[in-house]
């Protein structure tokens, strides 16, 4: 028997979340959109830091020099490939948002099934309609994020 | 309640922060000007500059900053937590998360305070 590292073992729980349900690919999703969302965060504060004429300014510059640094930024980042990248965080950050609100409700016990004898086929009480609603409604959710960004980025739905 | 209890309870509460400040974000970026009139420096009326010399947005900016860096590092924090068990790797963990987020921190309090004294 081959030892296995618990470190590939448990990325491999997460990353692929084939048979174990519904909940499973809620749990797969919020997680990569979470890491995703933060790596972009970092690199948006870094993005955003070059109004100001870049993350190694810290005087006030001169606003024509300010002004400069970002309109090349914004025609540096208006490429279709960032477009795309952004539009697949659209979806990411309404996910993860909508499902959030979930697991915000379930932490404070909302929406959680009543205990009860575990009986065949053993369907988890805490998997109410309400919770398997509210991750279809996130997946809705981001779709219509995925595409309003989309028709902006690429005016691809309406002119 | 214990210390990995309060922080959770944070997580928690600057979701709700992030769902605001967020949102008043995408809107000043997508819904109350055309996005390609929202990139602009200035002449425009969400412009840049403009979005950053408002108060009030400036104010929730900085909010959105300070929810997402605690929240977003948090999350990735537990994440490796979660990967694997001891008490260097957690202390190298904590450490490393709480650094990374002030150092996100300072530098978008940074742009924001000087931008809006442009």
């Amino acid at each position: 028997m081959s030892v296995r590292n618990p470190v590939v073992t448990a990325l491999k729980t997460w990353l692929i979340p084939r048979r174990y349900g519904v909940m499973r690919w809620s749990y797969s999703l919020q997680r990569i959109s979470g890491v995703a969302i933060t790596l972009y965060f970092v690199l948006h504060i870094g993005e955003t830091a070059n109004v100001i004429g870049g993350s190694q300014v810290w005087s006030i510059p001169s606003y024509e020099y300010a002004r400069q640094v970002w309109t090349e930024t914004v025609e540096f980042l208006s490429n279709p490939f960032f477009d795309a990248g952004l539009a697949v965080l659209a979806f990411l950050i309404f996910f993860h948002t909508s499902n959030g609100v979930r697991l915000f409700l379930t932490h404070f016990g909302i929406l959680l099934g009543k205990p009860h004898r575990p009986e065949y086929p053993y369907h988890p009480a805490s998997m109410t309609k309400a919770q398997l609603t509210i991750f279809w409604v996130s997946i809705l959710l981001a779709v219509a994020a995925l595409l309003y960004s989309l028709n902006i980025f690429f005016k691809v739905i309406l002119p | 309640m214990s210390r990995e209890a309060r922080i959770m309870m944070l997580h928690y509460i600057t979701g709700l922060v992030i769902i605001v400040a967020g949102a008043i974000h995408l809107a000043t970026v997508f819904l109350v000007s055309p996005y390609e009139e929202s990139l602009r420096f200035d002449n425009t009326p969400w412009s840049v500059i403009n979005v950053y010399r408002n108060s009030l947005l400036a104010g929730s900016l900085e909010a959105l900053l300070l929810a997402v860096a605690f929240h977003g590092f948090n999350g990735l924090r537990v994440i490796l937590l979660e990967l694997h068990q001891g008490r260097t790797w957690t202390r190298a963990v904590n450490v490393a998360v709480t650094v990374a987020a002030i150092a996100v921190v300072i530098n978008g309090t940074k742009t924001i305070f000087i931008a809006s004294m442009l």
